[in-house]
């Protein structure tokens, strides 16, 4: 199988401000978020990095997506480097979080007019793009009404589709379920769904064990910003995945909570 | 492409958000209406008198006479004996002007001629010289008109304006750009729009450029509207006629564009830069406010220390205040004027080097 996702050793320290040092009770004036991970994803499967609050997901997730840099160690995806090409992975990454928000102004035509150009996406080739997945989504009834106005579920379509307008090679989620009700949270499995079979490669992290039993062909368990287990779910579950995500959490930390 | 893009983005938010366009233009309107108001309180809306110093006689008079008095107006015609003290007298404000036909002056004949001496930092001279020179203007044009003021460009107006309008120009300037740019940049930052577009390919320096660029532009327009607010409503607010502002070159006027074009994306740069470096809008506002403070304080400056060393160049902001100054007092201080416009576009670029270098930080674009 292709390797479309490699991380090498990924390190990254957070400075806390006194004032987080104070909520999170600790005297230490940094924190290590990721700690020298390395897990690789194969083109055309699900991913799903599983672990607790805190465990270094999201901190993973945005290096990946070159938001943020790592202190050591490299990541490739598709083939290039997030330290030394940044600009190049995010034209092979899409990447959606509850973080990255789109102006309320704007109507989801404008927005994906707009992104794709930012995308160096040439016209033509995005005005197909547009029609077909607005009308694979259902975007094209609601395509001229401000994002402002339209529903949880309507945004959380238009934010999707837009977060692959460049046709990427790799998808990214952040906890893609995170907050959203039963039928929005639908809405984005089945995206995902399609999305693989539309051969995408997807990199999700979640703490839902139903969403990575349902969706992903492999998991990665992270727990203090280490790698704890990969594999398939067969591999790592053994049947049950929340059973043993508990053993190895006990195992590693001592107590569960 | 992408820059374009960035670009459009911002006219299109602009143009299409009726909202913004009104709190634009809305400062413009406002001024204009206060000062109006407020000088309409101050001199009142009382007929005018006016005392005109008279040689030789025409059917002009009677003319001019009529359409005064449509207005309320009066006109007390005073022969003209000694034309030096004449002159005086309207120089000090006591008469208004002074009309001189010439012997064979006919207004239906070729060959007479006519001459105002007027003058025109002050309103009502100004009102008479224009309201006479209309009617003869009407007459057909077969005479000479020849119109003389009595003061150069140290009127009363054009002293005042030369002195603070420079300052009250950057201040209009700087309002504008704040009341864009906080909410495009800051704004953006804190709503989350602007992570979106950094996950993009697009470069930093071309979201910089593509803030900066069109949110120059738009401030523009703000800054013109306050500009046009205080403009039309100081002769009212001020009681004097902003007539002499014709006596100005096109150079001038070519220089003082190219002072107010180099320090508006100054400014925009400047409050972009803090907005990147801020986690809110409120905090924005805030060191804004600053900001504003600071730069009102070296526009004002200027209006107390008029002779400065060459020095000033180096100062972005106060450099375009002193060479709108100089420019406003009569000068043409094109070397200067240049100087400034370089440099202030000099900082302009670092400043763009500089936000792109914040949105590029994870510190401050993804910091808590």
């Amino acid at each position: 199988m292709e390797e479309i996702v490699r991380a090498e050793g990924l390190k990254k320290t957070f400075t806390l401000s006194k004032k987080q040092q104070r909520i999170e009770k600790t005297g230490e004036p940094r924190r290590v978020a990721v700690n020298g991970l390395s897990f690789s994803a194969y083109r055309g499967e699900i991913y799903g990095l599983l672990g607790p609050n805190g465990a270094g997901k999201t901190t993973t997730l945005r290096m990946l997506s070159t938001l943020i840099k790592p202190d050591a160690g490299d990541a490739f995806l598709a083939g290039h480097s997030i330290v030394k090409e940044p600009e190049k992975v995010r034209d092979v990454v899409g990447f959606l979080t509850s973080d990255l928000k789109l102006e309320g102004f704007f109507t989801p035509d404008y927005l994906f007019d707009f992104f794709g150009a930012m995308h160096g996406v040439e016209k033509g080739v995005l005005a197909e793009r547009k029609q077909e997945l607005f009308a694979r989504f259902g975007i094209d009834k609601f395509a001229e009404v401000q994002v402002k106005n339209l529903s949880t579920g309507m945004l959380q379509k238009v934010s999707l589709v837009i977060s692959i307008v460049h046709d990427p090679e790799v998808v990214i989620f952040d906890e893609p379920t995170n907050g959203l009700d039963v039928l929005t949270a639908k809405v984005v499995t089945d995206f995902l769904a399609e999305l693989k079979a539309m051969g995408k490669s997807i990199l999700l992290s979640t703490h839902i064990f139903s969403l990575v039993e349902k969706l992903c062909d492999r998991v990665g368990i992270i727990i203090d910003g280490t790698l704890a287990a990969e594999g398939t779910l067969a591999e790592v579950a053994d049947g049950d995945l929340e059973k043993s995500f508990f053993a190895l959490y006990q195992e590693r930390k001592g107590e569960i909570v | 492409m992408k820059l374009l893009a960035l670009m459009k983005k911002e006219f299109h938010r602009f143009f299409h958000d009726p909202r913004l366009i009104v709190t634009m233009l809305l400062p413009g309107l406002l001024i204009f209406l206060l000062y109006t108001f407020i000088g309409e309180i101050a001199y009142g809306d009382e007929a005018r008198e006016f005392k005109v110093y008279l040689s030789g006689s025409s059917a002009v008079t009677v003319a001019i006479e009529q359409i005064l008095a449509e207005n309320g107006d009066k006109v007390e015609w005073l022969p003209l004996e000694n034309e030096e003290e004449a002159r005086a007298a309207v120089k000090e404000g006591e008469a208004t002007a002074i009309l001189k036909f010439s012997e064979n002056f006919d207004p239906l004949q070729e060959g007479g001629s006519v001459s105002i001496v007027y003058d025109h930092g002050s309103e009502d001279s100004f009102y008479f010289e224009s309201l006479a020179s209309a009617v003869l203007t009407g007459m057909g044009m077969r005479f000479l008109i020849e119109e003389e003021t009595v003061k150069e460009d140290t009127a009363v107006g054009a002293e005042f304006l030369s002195t603070l309008l420079p300052m009250l120009i950057v201040c209009f300037i700087f309002s504008a750009c704040m009341s864009v740019t906080l909410e495009s940049v800051a704004g953006e930052k804190e709503r989350g729009t602007l992570s979106t577009i950094l996950v993009t390919s697009a470069k930093r320096s071309h979201i910089a450029l593509g803030k900066v660029i069109p949110l120059s532009c738009i401030s523009m327009i703000g800054a013109v509207s306050s500009f046009l607010g205080v403009a039309l409503s100081m002769p009212k607010l001020m009681g004097f006629s902003l007539g002499f502002l014709g006596d100005y070159s096109v150079w001038s006027y070519v220089l003082l564009l190219l002072l107010i074009l180099s320090t508006v994306p100054l400014i925009v740069g400047g409050i972009a830069a803090v907005s990147a470096l801020s986690r809110s809008v409120k905090e924005a506002s805030a060191y804004t406010g600053v900001l504003m403070i600071f730069t009102m304080v070296l526009s004002l400056v200027t209006s107390f220390l008029p002779t400065m060393g060459s020095w000033v160049t180096v100062v972005p902001i106060f450099n375009a205040v002193v060479a709108m100054q100089g420019v406003l007092q009569g000068g043409l201080p094109v070397l200067n004027a240049l100087l400034s416009v370089g440099i202030n576009l000099v900082y302009t670029a670092l400043l763009i080097f500089a936000i792109a270098k914040l949105l590029s930080s994870e510190k401050f674009m993804f910091g808590k």
